[in-house]
């Protein structure tokens, strides 16, 4: 009976055509625009992820507490000691990666050695010189390089392109760093800028340095202690998940807290956050998810809307046809069930061409991306120049199950009438033609 | 003896408007096994009515119509549609063929509808279309047939359940003369093939010359009722 009704579907056009192609827009466009929203926040966590905050981060609580005045007292020691413990207690996806942020006033001279031009500056430092080192790669820097070159020796420095005209400084030249240092002194060190940057974020192209993690501390007396230890986890990793490698990391600080590194300070208090629980993250997540189920919920209303119409027309078209199996003795009943089954293997029909056609849409997407570098320029969102789509399986699921749904209940409201048809008026009807 | 059909004193009023209208007027006839009849009368006279209420369509006003014995006026919704697709056959004046199927997969279909495989009864559906003389055209779509061809199928259609009673309406009315005399000569074979009970709705003559019995309608009520006798004319 069922490859009986298939063969309906596909050789009756007024049957199958519209409530195909329904579903197929409808599935098809959520796919692409879940895809391409997905793309897009992703890429922003990334971004801040990368450039900031990791997936996962762990920083000692005193310090977080008092982030903006960058305590750099406050950072943790035992470098190894606790990049060892990291690799030991934590998911073996999650690389780890040390970070300082540090905050200086950069000074640049003129040809007499009297200053030129001065600025304060924030820093990263991250491991810029070592071979196996993949920070190059999370910053990007090789493409957001504007001038220059990337650093290659000891105290180089690499500056937003907006900070080097602002200190209107050129390249080789050298500035002198003037900041604090791990135990509260005043620390000063030259650094030859080797290279201009676009981070693709304004705030940091006005304001930000990159030094690397060595430099950073002996010029800060920062020795084996970093502020920050950054988690990365590999892009397939939805964002949803981010929280449960969290827990899971939270649950075996009790034994770093107990058995700490032995030149970490009593009241150090190591946290573990994940990228969502910083920079208001998490309220941008609710409300992406929000967006996610009204879109969804009007989508799938416009097509239960649309089906449902189609259905009618479609009882319309096949009134005596359905009469005619009415008075050959099947049960009102099974007459629906059959225009369920036709229903959903359109839905499924629909849903698999939709999926093709959405999916192939964010795919290439995903693969080559839109340039939206112009656009963002003036923003302070970290976000990627290139947009991309991202190819999940929820972007799947929310299109082609609702799609699927979608094409059922449009067709089981337009089946209500059917119960209503009664069998005494089905001669009459049939020979009516 | 023991009916296939029994109308015990039936009547069926519709509610027009605000007024009652009779289409049958307590009714009663006995319809025997493997009989080969038809109800003859103008429009309005209550032959397709009748054919509602034997075909369990429709239910009488009052009276009762019985199946085998069987108190049709006693079974609900569902019981109805299985005792039409278990026990009857349906040929309509205009053919109601599904036009997206073949001849083969129309005459196949009320054999899925009641359950079976269609492996299990191929067979059976090659041997109906061959009954009715349609193996050449068994791919073809009903688009593709004459109305006497149309016609076969259908009549393959309701016959290849082997069900125990047929009922057509008005199955020559949009027939020329000479496939109307085939279409009846073949219903005529196949009755005494398959020992099905055959019952017309009809005001077309024709019919007149083929049929065993003939009960005659008007305004609701039995004018007469003929039977052939052993020379062949009506008494």
């Amino acid at each position: 009976m069922i490859r009986w009704v298939l063969q309906g579907i596909l050789r009756d056009k007024n049957r199958s055509l519209f409530p195909f192609l329904v579903v197929t827009a409808g599935v098809a466009l959520v796919v692409f625009t879940f895809g391409f929203m997905e793309g897009i926040f992703m890429g922003m966590i990334d971004s801040t992820a990368n450039l900031d905050t990791g997936h996962l981060r762990l920083v000692n609580k005193p310090f977080y507490d008092e982030e903006h005045l960058n305590p750099m007292d406050r950072a943790l020691t035992g470098q190894n000691e606790t990049r060892n413990w990291l690799i030991a207690n934590s998911d073996p996806k999650i690389k780890w990666a040390p970070r300082i942020r540090w905050g200086a006033i950069a000074d640049v001279p003129d040809e007499n050695g009297e200053t030129r031009s001065q600025t304060p500056i924030i820093g990263m430092a991250l491991d810029l010189l070592s071979p196996d080192s993949r920070e190059l790669e999370r910053l990007d820097l090789k493409n957001s390089l504007l001038d220059g070159r990337l650093p290659e020796a000891a105290k180089e420095i690499l500056l937003g392109y907006e900070l080097a005209r602002t200190l209107d400084v050129e390249l080789e030249q050298t500035i002198t760093l003037l900041g604090q240092t791990f135990d509260g002194g005043l620390a000063t060190d030259n650094y030859t800028v080797v290279g201009f940057v676009r981070f693709g974020v304004f705030a940091m192209d006005k304001k930000m340095a990159l030094i690397d993690l060595a430099d950073a501390q002996d010029s800060f007396y920062m020795e084996d202690t970093v502020t920050d230890w950054l988690g990365f986890l590999p892009s397939h990793v939805a964002y949803k998940d981010y929280k449960n490698f969290k827990v899971a990391l939270q649950s075996r600080l009790s034994d770093l807290i107990l058995h700490p590194p032995k030149d970490w300070a009593k009241d150090d208090i190591p946290i573990v956050m994940s990228v969502l629980d910083q920079r208001n993250l998490d309220n941008l997540v609710n409300v992406f998810e929000m967006i996610k189920k009204i879109f969804v919920g009007i989508i799938v209303l416009l097509m239960v809307l649309v089906l449902w119409n189609a259905g009618l027309l479609n009882g319309i078209h096949r009134y005596g046809e359905l009469g005619l199996l009415l008075a050959m003795g099947q049960t009102h009943a099974k007459l629906v069930w059959l225009l369920g089954i036709e229903a959903f293997a359109i839905g499924v029909l629909g849903a698999l061409a939709g999926s093709l056609i959405g999916g192939g849409v964010v795919y290439y997407l995903q693969e080559v991306g839109i340039n939206m570098g112009d656009a963002f320029a003036q923003t302070g969102m970290m976000m990627n120049d290139v947009m991309r789509g991202r190819v999940t399986a929820e972007s799947f699921l929310l299109g082609a199950g609702p799609g699927i749904i979608a094409s059922v209940l449009g067709s089981l409201f337009a089946s209500v009438a059917l119960f209503q048809r009664s069998e005494a008026n089905l001669f009459r009807e049939l020979e009516a033609g | 003896m023991n009916n296939i059909v029994s109308i015990d004193k039936v009547a069926k009023v519709f509610r027009v408007g605000d007024e009652d209208f009779t289409a049958l007027h307590e009714i009663s006839l006995d319809i025997e096994p493997g009989a080969f009849m038809s109800f003859v009368g103008p429009s309005g006279s209550g032959k397709t009515t009748l054919l509602n209420l034997i075909g369990g369509l429709d239910q009488p006003t009052s009276g009762s119509v019985f199946f085998k014995n069987v108190k049709l006026g006693e079974l609900n919704r569902t019981a109805l549609a299985e005792y039409r697709r278990k026990n009857l056959g349906f040929i309509f004046q205009t053919y109601n063929l599904l036009p997206v199927y073949s001849v083969y997969e129309n005459i196949l279909f009320p054999l899925l509808l009641d359950g079976n495989k269609e492996s299990a009864v191929r067979r059976s559906v090659l041997d109906m279309v061959d009954s009715v003389g349609l193996s050449d055209q068994i791919k073809k779509r009903p688009s593709q047939l004459s109305g006497g061809q149309c016609q076969r199928v259908a009549i393959a259609r309701a016959l290849v359940k082997k069900p125990e009673l047929i009922l057509a309406d008005e199955p020559t009315a949009n027939l020329d003369a000479e496939n109307s005399f085939q279409i009846l000569e073949l219903m005529r074979e196949l009755n005494k093939q398959f020992k099905a009970a055959f019952i017309f709705s009809t005001h077309d003559e024709k019919v007149t010359k083929y049929v065993n019995r003939e009960v005659g309608l008007e305004d609701g009520r039995v004018c007469w009722d003929k039977r052939r006798n052993g020379s062949g004319s009506f008494e």
